[in-house]
């Protein structure tokens, strides 16, 4: 090639790639050089500190630092001379002098160990320095700086890597150590866990907890095997790697995975203790007569209202309720929540079970619940509800949008690639009523009135039009209706939305101008656009901001709704919604019906099915009596929580496959204990498209049994003739439904660990960009949609003042199962907190910590007020993830009509601090069996 | 129909919360909190003023002069207002001598702060007997009485500052007199004026550049033939630095490295404050010939003086049209020896601890905020405009012993008129203390430093050597920024020897290995009864091999030179009980 240099390495003339360092170019030719500082790992600089991998380069006099040093055409290296190797050496003699000594290290197996054994260096003639306490503030991670060399990994790991910038380096010459924030403990800084900075230590200075002893803080990350998977908490998708030790997991490393490059946040570094958790459900359990249904158990003691029974026993006690509801009310009376936590071979077979054995499409899962609305209007604009560009093609946008989406709390992996870029240059335009950590890298931070997205999003592109940033041509080429969307806009100046918006209109034109005049741009959203009941609106308008300006089906462009669950996208793909078999082949088409009753040899029903929110009413309304839910919990997750808990609490038969006693489980007729995640094999899809293989890494404890055999079993017992034996024979099948996965396959998956879809050929990756040359509609052009403004359904008053927001926090996935009892995530957020601006909380009189009540017209709950400058005034956010104060008892239920999503980011509330007394709940108009319990 | 129940959620006995710890949650967000009082503090301090993160150093400065400290609440405000990570902050803080950062449940340091110079000379003038005495006199509560490095003013040895006030030739009378007068501002010495330098011919070198009368190769030339050189201590010819700044692809920037830092020097400060607009102008010239947009002056806190007479100079070249508003600007140093390196000193100028860089790439292709950049030394630039005038020649024919040019020589020490010396390049030591009024009465000449704390230590009977970059390489020894301190035969060289290493120690940046742990070792090494040689010769080795910057490389040249040339002062049993 012509770009390489050659140059003389240890007396062979060897060739440099463009940017290469001497280090790589020794590595590359099998010479293997110490090094500390360097860690030769994605997004890792060297920094060449240690000096532990020093060389000669002829005619220079001094050595030089083979981890920085790129060589020049000619030069001459010698890597071994004995200068070289007699400085290597003496600094590791230097930095052994203060090490604790080796039996006693928080590391034993750690680089510098490696290193200093390799070179022989067992004891320093140097005097010691006095040892330094260790720090055990934080729940995750120890810290010994005693074994600390100064090497800045982890103030690299944090601030360029993961960019959470809590790590500094500071005092100066012997006196420099890392520090968190102000030198504070770790435990009380603003670290938020991501176990980078452990991951990146070559010393053991920094390691999880969980594999040094707590007293004498002696450590080793020797482990006994390691099995690589994907995290099972968030649409990112990262890749990591199980470090099993005695049969558990001893700790969790990141794996360079396309979409995570090593990197983990606190759930998928820290998160997995769960699976070991006392109150796990081992045994198959049906519920004891005449109880009362209600989230009403005790997790830790389901014995007060079920019993345990055998496999058999329960399932044939599962099958006969939904069979016996089937014959006595119609097959229509029975629905299913499938899971977007489960993999793809288990959403395929529980949609198809519910499809095949009850002949319709009452099939749906959380998706419904984030971003149906995204979907709805994506399928409707440009054909397709996926991402057109994976999240890590912000790397080549100079103009990035966030919207109604918090992704340092629920995207913790994909903001750090955000944040890179815009410490890369990139201008980046946060658009959220709540401020939060992205702000502090934002170009534009855009703090606007709930709920007013319609409104400015239609002035940003009136500014656009109106100044002719929109691009003639792509319009042209691959659009159609901007006409009309033109002249809809014409009525959003600016000027008359400021007040709506609460956002300047000078700042609105800028903001206009920049993502107009963008090279690449890209927007992101997440659920602050699509949980509304104008969530399609929302999206219509950023789906038609970006196609006006051509910014679809390039590098570094692309509309991207940031997917919620590890799983949803999949779970979608697979067919786990009511209007759609897999791949979103429409059911009410003649055609694909009839596809797939080929497919599945049997008759279908050709009329959608109910969606989640519409099966919770027809429970209430008495005409869906059995579920077969696996996986989900509605009775956490679903708006207006007493209605919700109230229709799962009527229903005549109702079947629970979990790994918990969720509070949906509490109201179940039977109980089905399934697998964990670490405890199967499967696929699962993430917010980029990646068809990802999740492995198998720890037994099943108890009677367990894996998802798939349960609903294989189920299956069997309802009267269908399903062999499946391993979820390979299920993809298999899958592919034959789902074009989407050509080119993929189980081998290759397991090969490759992850593939993105739609992938060209067997031997290709997948497209990272899709569009470039038109979209799937019928006409092959996407369509812009005009919205209009449409209020939210509950607008604060006099007597409910205040907007409510809900969502959710690092710490905890969606309804809590499994973070509540994973023991790190739980000690960082052990309870339920409602943010205010601080200046609400006084004008309520209400301390910070104080337990503070929030009502609104569906009920109230308690819990502690948090002090969050963040959360502007007239707000409030809860994170829904708690039982014992679930915001979704407050939130309306009230639907976007097309999406059909609830508006869980708005609905009117007040609030006063709690005084122990009882507040006043309106009761609901149905039987309130499941309400306040 | 309205119904009194409990909360929703759980029953009366609340079974279904048996989830997770149920610990209470904290009251804010993670991590230290804002408040309020001190972000209008801040805001007050910062009013009008960019929130650029290369000013950061700047606005710690306003903080720690309004305050005389910076509390964390301060600082935690200060990261809001400049959005900037508090352990970016954190680190920058506490990485400079001159802040004072005080976290929550601290004593913030008295009003009045007292620093009393130990390094080489003051120290063999009595400083520890000054700080001890100062120590055990002064009120805590009023008075703090600090050990600093250098401050530009051996020639006037023992100093300690009071304040900002320097009291030369301390005695702990004379420093507790002013303590009690209130005086804490420098003194402003009667300098040449920009009116005045003009008036005398100043600034028409560089009017005969800007008209096009002296091109750039002209001036190559003459830089050339007059041997100028880099006289911060690298020695790097002038001439050769300018065109290769300009061969790079602009735009480019300059700095001037006014961080005189290495013990022993005060010729930069002594030019800055007797004829500032002489550097001016030869700056205004240099960055003329590499086109540089904008200069950066990097000025040592420790000279207040220098800041005050500089910033009302820059301000007069603008007010008189010679610069445009804002082409120079003024950046005030924190305490910190290791941002004489210019690499590190660039690092500063951009917000952040001084730590040099990794060479290559050199900061003529990628220096401040990654541009070209021409970096100067105060005394380099001052030299321009009068070689430009007077021609090369006059310049080079100064030099004696083969060397070329003139040199400002600081000299100090057992010598009776030490201060700057303008003398012949290749002068010797025995000749530059004849200059000095020979040796103080009674005292002979045992060693001196050719080169501050970096050069290594030379016995008396090298004393005929020419001085001048690279005479000394063969004695492991070097010039650098040319300053001479003088020691006698009261003068113990292993108390010489570690005292230099612990100012290596104490300024060491920490970045690297050989240089952060290598300090701190050698000075533990050389504090004990017998110096291990063997070691000592290793560790330098090393030392001189491995270290990122010319701080480490030079750090063993002291105690290498000192067991080469003082063998039979054997170190031993006089340095017991030494800590």
């Amino acid at each position: 090639m012509t770009d390489q240099l050659l140059f003389t390495l240890d007396g062979k003339v060897v060739s440099a790639r463009p940017g290469e360092t001497i280090w790589q170019v020794a590595q590359r030719e099998g010479i293997d050089i110490p090094h500390l500082c360097w860690l030769p790992q994605p997004g890792y600089r060297a920094d060449g500190n240690c000096r532990a991998c020093m060389v000669e380069i002829e005619g220079e006099r001094v050595l030089a630092a083979s981890c920085i040093r790129k060589p020049a055409p000619d030069m001459v290296v010698k890597t071994a001379t004995d200068r070289a190797l007699k400085a290597r050496r003496m600094v590791m003699e230097l930095l052994l002098a203060d090490q604790p000594p080796h039996e006693d290290s928080p590391d034993r197996v750690s680089p510098f160990w490696h290193w200093a054994e390799v070179q022989h260096i067992e004891t320093s003639r140097f005097p010691a320095h006095d040892i330094i306490k260790p720090d055990l503030s934080h729940p995750a991670m120890a810290v010994n700086l005693d074994a600390c060399i100064d090497c800045g990994l982890c103030v690299r790991a944090c601030r360029e890597v993961q960019v959470n910038d809590v790590i500094g380096m500071a005092f100066r010459g012997i006196d420099a150590r890392p520090v968190f924030d102000f030198d504070d403990p770790m435990g009380r800084s603003t670290c938020v866990a991501c176990g980078e900075c452990v991951q990146a230590c070559p010393t053991g200075a920094l390691m999880p907890k969980s594999i040094v002893d707590p007293i004498t803080q002696h450590g080793t990350r020797e482990v006994d095997r390691e099995v690589h998977s994907v995290c099972p908490y968030c649409g990112v998708g990262c890749q990591l790697s199980y470090q099993i030790k005695d049969g558990k997991i001893a700790f969790v490393q990141g794996r360079d995975g396309y979409s995570n490059e090593n990197r983990l946040c606190v759930k998928g570094r820290f998160g997995f203790d769960y699976v070991s958790n006392p109150q796990r459900l081992m045994k198959p359990l049906i519920r004891k007569p005449g109880l009362p249904k209600g989230v009403n158990v005790d997790p830790a003691n389901p014995y007060t209202h079920f019993r345990e029974a055998s496999w058999d026993e329960a399932l044939d006690f599962a099958a006969k309720g939904l069979a016996k509801v089937a014959e006595q009310h119609g097959n229509s009376a029975i629905a299913g929540f499938g899971s977007a936590k489960c993999t793809n071979e288990e959403a395929y077979l529980f949609q198809k079970l519910i499809r095949t054995r009850f002949r319709n499409n009452n099939v749906d899962h959380c998706t419904r619940l984030c971003h149906a609305s995204s979907v709805a209007a994506l399928i409707e604009g440009i054909g397709s509800g996926a991402v057109t560009a994976t999240f890590n093609e912000v790397e080549h946008a100079d103009v990035v949008m966030i919207i109604g989406a918090n992704p340092t709390e629920n995207h913790p992996v994909a903001a750090t690639f955000f944040k890179q870029a815009a410490k890369r240059g990139a201008k980046l335009i946060v658009i959220d009523p709540r401020g939060q950590a992205m702000r502090e890298y934002a170009t534009y931070m855009l703090q606007f009135k709930p709920a007013s997205d319609v409104a400015l999003l239609n002035a940003i592109m009136h500014v656009i039009v109106e100044e002719g940033l929109y691009d003639v041509q792509y319009l042209q080429a691959f659009t159609e209706n901007f006409e009309s969307l033109k002249k809809h806009l014409t009525s959003y100046s600016p000027e008359s939305v400021a007040e709506t918006t609460g956002i300047d209109a000078k700042t609105i034109r800028e903001v206009a101008r920049t993502f107009g005049r963008a090279e690449r741009a890209i927007i992101f959203w997440g659920m602050g656009i699509s949980q509304h009941v104008h969530g399609t609106d929302n999206a219509r308008c950023l789906i038609a901001l970006s196609l006006m300006c051509g910014q679809v089906g390039r590098k570094g462009t692309g509309l991207h709704p940031l997917r919620g669950q590890n799983n949803v996208q999949g779970a979608s793909d697979a067919g786990l919604i009511p209007m759609f078999y897999p791949d979103y082949a429409d059911v009410k088409s003649e055609s694909v019906h009839k596809k797939f009753e080929d497919l599945w040899k049997t008759k279908l029903s050709e009329k959608p099915g109910l969606t989640v929110v519409e099966i919770i009413n027809a429970a209430n309304a008495g005409e869906i009596k059995g579920m077969f839910i696996q996986g989900e919990n509605p009775a956490m997750s679903d708006p207006d929580l007493d209605h919700a808990r109230a229709g799962l609490a009527k229903l005549e038969h109702m079947v629970v496959q979990d790994i918990f006693l969720t509070e949906t489980a509490m109201m179940a007729d039977v109980i089905l204990p399934s697998s964990a995640w670490p405890e199967k094999s499967g696929t699962v899809t993430n917010t980029n498209r990646q068809v990802q293989m999740g492995r198998k890494a720890l037994a099943l404890p108890g009677d367990t049994r894996e998802d798939l055999w349960i609903l294989v079993e189920l299956a069997k017992r309802l009267g269908l003739p399903w062999t499946y034996k391993h979820p390979s024979e299920v993809f298999a099948e899958m592919k034959l439904a789902m074009p989407s996965l050509d080119n993929i396959t189980w081998e290759r998956l397991e090969r490759e660990s992850s593939v993105i879809y739609p992938c060209p050929a067997p031997d290709q990756p997948g497209e990272a960009v899709v569009f470039g040359d038109g979209f799937p509609t019928q006409t092959g052009r996407a369509l812009l949609v005009p919205a209009d403004v449409l209020p939210p359904a509950e607008v604060p008053d006099e007597d409910y003042p205040l907007v409510l927001m809900t969502g959710r926090q690092l710490e905890h996935w969606h309804t809590g199962a499994m973070t509540r009892r994973a023991g790190v995530l739980d000690a960082l957020e052990p309870s339920p907190t409602a943010s205010l601006n601080p200046r609400e909380l006084a004008r309520h009189g209400i301390k910070p910590g104080e337990q503070m009540r929030v009502t609104t017209r569906r009920g109230s709950i308690e819990l502690t007020a948090r002090a969050d400058r963040a959360v502007q005034e007239g707000t409030i956010f809860i994170p829904f993830a708690y039982v014992e104060a679930a915001a979704n008892i407050l939130t309306n239920p009230q639907l976007d009509p097309i999406g059909k999503i609830p508006e869980y980011k708005y609905c009117a509330v007040k609030i006063g601090r709690a005084h122990g007394d009882e507040p006043h709940v309106p009761m609901p108009d149905i039987n309130a069996t499941a309400s306040g319990l | 129909m309205e119904q009194k129940t409990p909360v929703s959620g759980g029953g009366p006995d609340r079974p279904a919360r048996h989830v997770g710890s149920r610990k209470r949650a904290r009251a804010f967000p993670k991590g230290r909190q804002l408040e309020n009082d001190a972000l209008e503090d801040v805001q007050e301090l910062l009013r009008g003023k960019p929130r650029r993160a290369d000013l950061l150093i700047e606005y710690l400065h306003l903080i720690q002069d309004r305050y005389h400290y910076i509390s964390a609440a301060h600082l935690r405000a200060l990261c809001e207002e400049m959005r900037l990570p508090q352990a970016a902050v954190y680190e920058v803080a506490t990485f400079y001598a001159h802040f004072d950062v005080v976290k929550e449940g601290e004593t913030p340091p008295p009003p009045t702060t007292i620093r009393v110079c130990d390094s080489i000379t003051c120290a063999i003038k009595g400083a520890e007997a000054l700080y001890e005495a100062l120590k055990s006199g002064a009120d805590p509560a009023e008075v703090r009485v600090l050990r600093a490095p250098c401050m530009g003013r051996c020639d006037t040895a023992p100093v300690a500052e009071v304040g900002h006030y320097f009291v030369d030739h301390a005695t702990p009378r004379a420093v507790e007199t002013v303590v009690d007068s209130g005086k804490r501002e420098a003194d402003i010495s009667r300098y040449e004026t920009l009116a005045e330098y003009r008036a005398k011919g100043g600034y028409a070198v560089l009017e005969k550049c800007r008209a096009g009368k002296l091109p750039f190769d002209t001036i190559i030339k003459e830089m050339t033939d007059a041997g100028l050189r880099g006289l911060g201590g690298a020695g790097f010819p002038a001439g050769r630095k300018w065109q290769i700044v300009r061969s790079y692809q602009g735009p480019r920037l300059m700095t001037i490295n006014g961080d005189e830092g290495e013990p022993g020097t005060f010729k930069d400060r002594y030019y800055l404050e007797r004829n500032p607009q002489q550097m001016f102008e030869g700056a205004l010239i240099a960055a003329w010939a590499v086109e540089a947009e904008r200069i950066y002056l990097y000025m040592r806190d420790e000279y207040p003086a220098v800041l005050h007479i500089l910033a009302h100079e820059i301000e007069a070249l603008e007010k008189a049209g010679i610069i445009d508003k804002g082409f120079i600007e003024l950046r005030r140093g924190a305490g910190a020896y290791i941002c004489g390196e210019e690499s590190a000193m660039i690092e500063s100028i951009e917000g952040k601890r001084g730590y040099p860089r990794n060479r290559p790439p050199y900061i003529a292709e990628v220096g401040l905020f990654g541009r070209p950049t021409l970096n100067h030394n105060v005394e380099t630039l001052y030299w321009v405009p009068e070689i430009l005038e007077k021609g090369a020649k006059w310049f080079a024919d100064h030099g004696v012993n083969g060397a070329k040019g003139l040199r400002s020589w600081s000299v100090s020490g057992r010598v009776k008129k030490p201060g700057v010396i303008v003398a012949p390049a290749g002068i010797t030591a025995r000749e530059l203390i004849e200059m000095a009024g020979g040796m103080e009465d009674d005292e002979t000449f045992k060693a001196y430093l050719p080169g501050g704390a970096s050069g290594g230590v030379l016995p008396a009977s090298l004393g005929d050597l020419p001085l001048d970059f690279g005479s000394l390489d063969k004695y492991g020894s070097f010039v650098g920024s040319h300053a001479i301190v003088v020691f006698s035969e009261r003068d113990d060289v292993a108390d010489i020897v570690i005292n230099l290493l612990r100012f290596f120690k104490d300024e060491s940046c920490g970045q690297c290995t050989p240089c952060r742990v290598g300090c701190d070792k050698a000075v533990a090494l050389l504090e004990r009864r017998q110096w291990d040689k063997e070691l000592l010769t290793e560790l330098a080795q090393t030392m001189r091999d491995a270290s990122i910057c010319g701080l480490g490389q030079a750090a063993p040249n002291a105690f290498i030179s000192a067991m080469q040339f003082f063998l039979d002062e054997r170190l031993g049993t006089e340095m017991a009980g030494r800590a």
